[in-house]
């Protein structure tokens, strides 16, 4: 018994057939083919699945996607413009913060929502920011840093 | 609804439990109804005295609500101290309760805030207080046709406060040790204890009230020996357990040391709390 949604995803109107247990992650990335968006520990603990949802970053793992209908879905594959990389993904390319590569994608998205409301973030507030994302290089340090010169150079 | 479709229906909010134990093939129900649209349950309403927060209320706009974190002290850092950033923009005030699990975050803090939860039915409404609302662990009172549509608290008098402190090896993602919320009013500041709450979390197969450790502090003037008497007290009424968080002993120790601390951060708010 399949459910019809309307998702936006990056910016882009989607109607979709889902099952209703289908969760957000593998709609995202079976359906959509956006692979950007990770699939990690499946409970809501690693944020390798982290995406924009109505402006907020979740665990898509946890998301039915049926509960995503009617809402703004941004994933990894969003931020890119004509214009090049979003700054937040050129500062993780200058500074050296992407090991493997396998939690970027949701450490972006946790600091564009943390830069979103809170332009000026300071080290403290990326560090409680991105607490949901976790990295198992334990390159932290370097994402922090790379997050904080976003934030000190976006105009 | 709930009545129409029986038994195999389980109610979904955030989704951040249900959905990882539907995954794990813990609970498979038939249908899952989402609560999530019905707007009036996503709502943190203070009207006159009472503050109302909706079961859909996301544990981020608990922690990010500016009255909560006025007068609820305790509730704000229980909310801030659930999960993690990612968590909490999807878990919600009531699902956090419905689940009943012996650590999570908000009962402790609710429970010193003496917090009643609004049960809802076809058959009707009933109001009960937390305090008697968790049987076991993932127990409550709950019939299956109803839903846990909101929480009612009641503004803390002047001269109150509360705090809330969660134990753990890491900061975020982390499931407690031990926690503890403690409540405390005051006559004026500087003044006798009038009232007092003590609330442990992780301790027991339920949160669980420490009363005899209450007692221990109303009518009296507050200090830092009273307090320590205090913990040791509710010590002796926690109900810890062995497992790989931790010991029982280690586990009682802590419910000492942190009753004092809670009760000491909740007298410095009591003293500096005017009321509205």
């Amino acid at each position: 018994m399949k459910k019809t949604i309307h998702i936006t995803v990056n910016q882009k109107p989607i109607e979709l057939e889902v099952q209703p247990n289908q969760t957000l992650l593998e709609v995202i990335r079976e359906t959509l083919g956006l692979t950007g968006t990770k699939a990690g520990c499946l409970v809501g603990d690693c944020g390798a699945c982290t995406v924009l949802l109505d402006k907020r970053p979740v665990n898509s793992c946890l998301v039915l996607a049926v509960q995503a209908d009617g809402k703004q879905v941004t994933t990894i594959e969003g931020l890119e413009t004509p214009q090049g990389l979003h700054p937040l993904q050129t500062a993780f390319v200058d500074k050296g913060a992407i090991q493997c590569g396998y939690c970027t994608p949701g450490m972006i998205l946790s600091a564009k929502s943390l830069l979103g409301r809170n332009p000026r973030a300071d080290e403290a507030e990326i560090r409680k920011a991105i607490s949901g994302n976790l990295c198992r290089c334990t390159g932290y340090q370097k994402i922090v840093e790379a997050i904080l010169f976003a934030s000190r150079t976006s105009p | 609804m709930m009545a129409e479709l029986g038994g195999g229906v389980r109610p979904i909010a955030g989704g951040s439990d249900l959905v990882v134990n539907m995954r794990r093939g813990t609970v498979a129900p038939e249908h899952v109804l989402s609560l999530g649209r019905i707007k009036e349950l996503c709502v943190i309403n203070l009207s006159g005295r009472e503050l109302t927060i909706g079961a859909c209320c996301t544990v981020a706009s608990l922690a990010e609500s500016s009255v909560i974190a006025s007068q609820w002290h305790a509730l704000h850092e229980g909310a801030l101290s659930l999960g993690s950033p990612l968590v909490r923009n999807l878990a919600t005030a009531g699902g956090n309760l419905v689940t009943a699990r012996p650590a999570a975050d908000l009962p402790p803090p609710l429970m010193a805030h003496g917090a009643s939860v609004a049960l809802q039915s076809s058959q009707g409404l009933r109001v009960v207080s937390l305090d008697r609302f968790f049987l076991g662990p993932g127990r409550t009172v709950m019939k299956p046709a109803e839903i846990l549509t909101g929480i009612v608290l009641e503004t803390p008098p002047a001269f109150s406060g509360s705090s809330y402190i969660k134990l753990g090896t890491r900061r975020a993602l982390e499931i407690s040790i031990v926690s503890v919320a403690s409540y405390l009013t005051l006559e004026k500041p500087g003044g006798r204890i009038r009232s007092a709450r003590i609330v442990l979390g992780a301790v027991a197969p339920v949160p669980i009230r420490a009363v005899n450790a209450e007692k221990t502090l109303i009518g009296e003037i507050p200090s830092g020996p009273l307090f320590a008497k205090a913990g040791g007290t509710a010590a002796g009424e926690s109900k810890p357990i062995d497992d790989h968080r931790g010991t029982a002993g280690y586990r009682k120790d802590m419910v000492s040391v942190l009753t004092r601390k809670t009760l000491q951060a909740a007298l410095e708010r009591a003293n500096s709390n005017k009321g509205e």
